[in-house]
């Protein structure tokens, strides 16, 4: 560890706190800047010393643990907006910003990243990106990926580089921010991020209403879906199992009231309020958590498959990504070689349908996460150019990469 | 040495394809020497026009055991040399693969071959009550594989985004030969969000799976005329800042107007410096609320008309839609540029270009998507004019780096292609073009899709990137640079 | 060829949807950007090839891309420059050499269509050994209308009631002969709009056919036997029915160096000028109005018929989809090439039977040809009419 902290950047050792998927890393180190950041990585380099980036560590858990994992790279110092053009909609921030800081600045100009992070606290700019998860209003303004127009990033060799910029309308070259986004730091660390911004919505309406079957659950999508009122979410809850669905819609807009009463007629039931369901957008358990993606018309279907899973179900319909919890209580009482049981034959019923099942979090090691990945190979390519030593987040994802 | 492989390659294609589909005659060949940016030219060594995916596939791995380089076109109105054909290589022709294979309305998307234009996308729905979103100036005719190659966008990219925003999945045919599904719903990279806008760079797509919009329930389309352009790009700040986010705010200046005029007789309010047209959509009551707004914001207009049916709407979009080919009106040839930059950063370069135009005596007539500050500036000479071509040139490049030095980039939808290669260093450090031709090396590691764009010099993709071992012969002899 | 005409063209490709070749093959070379380009080549010194000739043959003339360009590429007078040069410079293969004598030296000559009148009948039975001997008699065969009771036209017809102007109106070779009713009609309902319609005995061809196959000098005969005509008539506008002949006449300035004394204006955009006096009776029937090349690119008459067609109480205008793009008729285009008209042609049959009318209504009887023998290959009749003879019915207060 001397090669580190020849580097001047703060390091700790590391504690048991810091296991990353049970594997515990040497050291932790703190760079508060790019060139920090890409003097660990050129450290790293040296040595042959494996790293996981880190946030807030909401999501840490996530994804298989590390192959090997020598140093954290906790990202927590860079946590500064960089430059908030308001009049361009346009703000740039370092990835250890956590969303909640980064909201409350752009609230104060009006302005907010459609982003929704479905933690309470702590989720940074970097791992929100870094996971890609999607919130709500994904339906309306698109994942992780299209809100983000510029991205700082450091290679595993510490080479900086960047890509997109500080416009919104922009071709010029490969998108490495796509490529960065959802790639569960195997790539390199993400270090700055620029996104496009919206105005704060004038007023917003939430349209509640409970459903008893899955049957006019996906009716009452497939009218959301398609209707000309333009909803940014339509969220839906369900503990699983014999329980009623509850359906939520959001509503944003100078005239979210009239609208959302429209809505409600439409759907023929349900409240208007203004206030979001407790659960709106939350993951709440998340000690065995799976993503499901479908294309949405097979809602109906997707919610009949879960039935009987023991799962919670929680996501958008309209959207086609819904994520499943398991309670403590319930993760459990699962055996190993029942969960893995449940998984593929969630994949089983979901293939015909167009679907995925992707396991974001689950202590056992032996069930497969990720299902068929059908450009893997191209995959395993592009990590062997950009870590060819395999030292970023090794075995973190897809295929083992 | 260039000659020979081709020859034997030729001679596989014509296994490979009907006899109809391989095109060698010379007359034949130089029709497709250049796509919709004449300035670059290069007759291609053969034109390929595969039907179907299987066939492309086909031919990508004859390119592949040959070692000869391809490159794919759709309908050829890339306006950035994207498509410029390879003397020594192959142009796989899209244009005829253009069936609509799917339309899924309940899931609200549709599975087309790449040759199908933008707009039929549109028409295939329409009468359902949906539409594809994207929608450059040359919808009618330019081609989804286009589209997807180049990221397009268009005027109404403001609220709705780019095509990246709107592809569900595409079935590409990768440099090596492989048919491989890239899909939004699979775990993994995005290599669909890296794949589209790559520009041919990293594979060709034979199948692309879009997502459909529903119309909005309402649309207004307001042309707002100012007397100078200062004017018009005040009303657009106040509309971003009052909060409203329009499908689309265009502007044209005087000369652009006037162009638009010849063509089209679009009949814009005379005497105008500059006119703004904007579009609201959506939600009746939103519409509504918004368009009063839009009203009190726009009311230093000396004339404002307004139009929310259909044939009015297209009136008011008839001039703005063939500004750039009507300026073959005024003008006997032109530069089309694309640079970006932040909005409120529009005056600033506006007044620096008219002080270039002036310096170098060359026009520049401006067209461009202002609410998002990607410019379409026009600059007009005349190519029989000695030196005229020289300083139209000077003047676009300068263009380009006002753009970038106010922060924006060097193209917002035409591509880099070949015509601005030359400028990716100006806007990328030698660390950012290295770190995404990892991306191209990992796609291409012969280099033979598409090479010679987007960027500046050819690279050789090293077996260990960053380590250099030896020296190969074409960096020895100066043609490439060893990465 | 003109430089400068083709210097206009900045290859942008807003011509490509609309050109009728391009939408069937997809080439390059088969779209006006490609032939334009192909003239390029010319013009710098490449020979007509037998494969660049082939190009410019399958255009159609249509000027589709005329009327999309964004540019104002003068296309029009490009491809007939192009042809005019094709005749001259090219040598084509004999058996193409023969039809193309048969065509010229016949249908411009209303005498000699008359005397193929009676062996119509017979040329039906044929057309599948015509077809064996030569595609395009085949096609010429298969085209063949069954010709209406022939219907000679007085001199002059006299306004009904009173009189609002007086128009010279052309006959026409093809119209004439194989559509005489159509003439009759057109005289019918100009009279009853009020105009006295002055019909010169002795008219021949107007030229057109000649002009679009790059025949100036033929051409040039014509025309100017068609001015002397009018001219000695003594009108200073003259009505035409057919699209063809009509977008030929407002060109005679230009084949000839100097303009006609008189106004050529189309029977649609002459009555819509007029504005209507007669009375309209109620036709119940529903309709799909072609856009014939030669009206709706190079006249740019348009909206004038549908407007026509739309003030006929109990009339159901439809529109067929892809309306700009060609039927694959252009004048005897389905002749030399009759592979790809009967291609476009039958695409025009499934559009103009997605609509669900039961007439089919244009201004061409070339088009009606074509688009009817495209509907009877794919079992589907439907019944033509030109745009005169529904209005001639609706005026007079018949069933059609």
């Amino acid at each position: 560890m001397e090669g580190l902290e020849k580097t001047g950047v703060t390091v700790r050792e590391a504690g048991p706190d810091d296991a990353v998927g049970g594997v515990r890393p040497s050291v932790v180190a703190l760079p508060e800047s790019v060139e920090e950041i890409s003097a660990v990585l050129r450290a790293c380099a040296e040595h042959d010393l494996a790293v996981v980036p880190a946030g807030g560590g909401t999501k840490l858990h996530w994804g298989p643990p590390p192959e090997r994992c020598d140093v954290l790279l906790d990202l927590c110092c860079l946590n500064e907006v960089i430059e908030h053009a308001a009049g361009d909609l346009v703000v740039k921030a370092q990835a250890g910003l956590t969303m909640d800081a980064l909201a409350d600045a752009l609230a104060a100009q009006g302005q907010e990243l459609a982003l929704d992070v479905p933690f309470a606290e702590g989720a940074t700019v970097g791992g929100t990106l870094a996971a890609a998860t999607a919130g709500p209003r994904a339906f309306r303004y698109g994942t992780a990926r299209d809100l983000l127009i510029g991205i700082t990033v450091v290679l595993p060799d510490g080479t900086v580089a960047k890509s997109g910029g500080r416009v919104v309308k922009n071709v010029a070259g490969y998108d490495l921010g796509k490529l960065f986004t959802g790639s569960y730091g195997t790539l390199g660390v993400i270090a700055e991020a620029t996104f496009r911004l919206h105005p704060l919505p004038a007023d917003r309406r939430y349209v509640v209403a409970g459903f008893a079957s899955h049957e006019r659950v996906q009716e009452a999508a497939a009218m959301l879906a398609a209707s000309q009122a333009e909803p940014s979410a339509v969220e839906l809850d369900w503990p699983g199992g014999d329980a009623p669905f509850t359906l939520a819609v959001l509503v944003e807009g100078s005239a979210a009231g009239q609208r959302a009463e429209a809505l409600r007629e439409a759907m023929g039931a349900g409240t208007v309020t203004d206030e979001a369901p407790a659960w709106w957008g939350l993951i709440t358990d998340d000690e065995v958590l799976l993503e499901l993606r479908f294309p949405p018309a097979r809602a109906g279907e997707v919610l009949e498959a879960v039935r009987g899973t023991g799962f919670a179900l929680r996501g958008s319909p309209v959207a086609g990504r819904v994520r499943l919890e398991l309670g403590a209580q319930l993760s459990g009482a699962m055996t190993a070689t029942g969960f893995a049981g449940v998984v593929s034959g969630l994949r089983e019923r979901l293939a015909p349908l167009g679907g995925r099942v992707t396991v974001l979090a689950a202590p056992d090691e032996s069930v497969d996460r990720w299902g068929p990945v059908s450009a893997l190979p191209l995959m395993r390519r592009v990590k062997e150019r950009f870590d060819p030593g395999r030292r970023m987040s090794p075995g973190r994802f897809v295929g083992g990469i | 040495m260039v000659g020979k492989p081709l020859d034997e390659l030729t001679a596989a294609l014509h296994a490979l394809l009907p006899a109809d589909s391989v095109i060698t005659d010379p007359v034949r060949l130089r029709t497709y020497e250049c796509d919709g940016l004449t300035y670059h030219r290069a007759t291609p060594g053969v034109v390929v026009l595969p039907e179907t995916a299987e066939q492309i596939s086909g031919v990508v791995r004859a390119c592949n055991d040959f070692g000869v380089p391809f490159v794919a076109r759709g309908s050829g109105t890339g306006l950035s040399g994207g498509a410029l054909p390879r003397e020594d290589g192959v142009l796989i022709v899209t244009s005829k693969m253009r069936r609509v294979l799917e339309i899924d309305l309940p899931n609200h998307r549709a599975v087309v071959e790449p040759g199908v234009t933008n707009l039929a996308i549109t028409e295939a729905v329409r009468d359902q009550g949906y539409y594809y979103a994207p929608d450059p100036s040359s919808q009618q005719i330019c081609s989804i594989g286009g589209n997807v190659a180049e990221n397009s966008g268009g005027a109404h990219c403001l609220k709705y985004g780019f095509t990246v925003n709107h592809i569900e999945a595409c079935e590409i045919v990768t440099p090596d030969g492989d048919l491989v599904t890239l899909d939004r719903m699979d775990p993994g990279y995005d290599l669909l969000g890296a794949f589209i806008g790559s520009e041919g760079t990293l594979g060709i797509a034979t199948k692309i799976t879009v997502r459909l919009s529903r119309t909005p329930e309402s649309v207004i389309t307001v042309l707002a005329a100012y007397e100078s352009i200062e004017q018009g790009g005040q009303a657009v700040s106040a509309i971003i800042g009052a909060g409203i986010v329009p499908a689309a705010i265009e502007m044209m200046d005087a000369l652009s107007i006037e162009a638009a005029e010849a063509a089209v007789s679009c009949s814009y309010p005379e005497g105008a410096g500059a006119v703004l047209i904007v579009e609201l959509d959506g939600p009746v009551q939103e519409v509504v609320r918004q368009f009063e707004r839009l009203q009190e914001i726009c009311s230093g207009a000396f004339e404002l008309r307004v139009a929310d049916d259909p044939a009015e709407r297209a009136a008011i979009w008839r001039g703005r839609k063939s500004a750039f080919a009507a300026v073959g009106r005024i003008s006997p040839a032109y530069i089309v540029q694309d640079g970006v930059v932040p909005r409120t950063s529009l005056p600033k370069v506006l007044a620096a270009i008219d002080r270039l135009s002036q310096e170098y005596g060359i026009r520049v007539a401006n067209v461009f998507h202002a609410g998002d500050g990607n410019l379409h500036p026009l600059v007009l000479f005349d190519d029989a004019e000695p030196g005229a071509g020289e300083r139209a040139e000077a003047v676009s490049g300068a263009i380009l780096d006002l753009c970038i030095e106010h922060g924006g980039s060097i193209t917002g939808e035409h591509g880099v292609g070949a015509d601005k290669a030359k400028y990716m260093p100006k806007m990328f450090s030698a660390d950012d073009l290295d770190t995404m031709q990892l991306v191209r090396c990992a796609f291409d590691p012969k280099n033979l899709s598409n090479p010679g764009k987007i960027f500046p010099t050819p690279r050789l993709c090293g077996e260990v990137p960053g380590v250099r071992k030896g020296v190969h012969p074409l960096v020895a002899s100066g043609q490439a640079e060893q990465f | 060829m003109d430089p400068e005409l083709i210097n206009d063209c900045v290859h942008c490709g807003f011509c490509l949807p609309t050109c009728p070749t391009y939408v069937l093959w997809g080439e390059e070379m088969d779209s006006p950007r490609g032939r334009i380009h192909l003239m390029k080549q010319h013009v710098e010194g490449t020979p007509v090839t037998p494969e660049m000739a082939g190009h410019f043959d399958a255009c159609l003339g249509c000027m589709a891309c005329v009327t999309a360009c964004p540019s104002g590429v003068q296309y029009d007078q490009l491809i007939e420059q192009t042809r005019a040069e094709v005749e001259r410079v090219h040598v084509r293969d004999p058996r193409e050499r023969a039809v193309r004598e048969i065509v010229f030296s016949l249908f411009p000559y209303p005498r000699r269509l008359r005397l193929l009148r009676p062996g119509m009948w017979l040329a039906e039975r044929m057309a599948p050994f015509l077809e064996r001997v030569h595609p395009s008699l085949g096609a010429m065969a298969g085209l063949a209308p069954r010709v209406g009771r022939r219907q000679r036209l007085p001199r002059l017809v006299r306004a009904r009631g009173p009189r609002r102007a007086v128009v010279g109106m052309l006959t026409g070779c093809v119209q004439g002969e194989f559509f005489p009713q159509v003439n009759a009609a057109t005289a019918r309902v100009l009279a009853l709009e009020g105009c006295d319609v002055v019909i010169p005995p002795g008219q021949g061809c107007c030229g057109a056919l000649s002009v679009h196959s790059g025949r100036e000098e033929q051409a040039r005969r014509l025309a100017r036997r068609t001015i002397r005509t009018f001219t000695r008539a003594g009108v200073d506008t003259v009505v035409v029915n057919a699209a063809g002949c009509g977008s030929s006449m407002k060109e005679y300035g230009r084949l000839l160096g100097r303009e006609p004394g008189f106004r050529v204006l189309d029977l649609s955009e002459y009555l819509a000028e007029l504005g209507p006096v007669a009375d309209r009776h109620p036709l119940p029937v529903t309709v799909a109005y072609h856009d014939a090349c030669h009206l709706a690119h190079a006249q740019g008459i348009r909206a004038q018929p549908r407007e026509l067609l739309k003030a006929i109480p109990g009339l159901d205008l439809r529109e067929v989809p892809e309306s700009a793009i060609c039927c694959g008729s252009a004048g005897t285009y389905n002749i030399f090439q009759p592979e790809a008209a009967r291609d476009l042609g039958d695409r025009k049959a499934k559009s103009v039977a997605s609509t669900g009318a039961e007439l089919l209504v244009s201004a061409n009887p070339g088009c009606t040809m074509q688009i009817a023998a495209a509907m009877r290959r794919g079992g589907a009749e439907i019944r033509v009419a030109h745009t005169a003879e529904v209005l001639d019915a609706s005026l007079r207060g018949v069933s059609l």
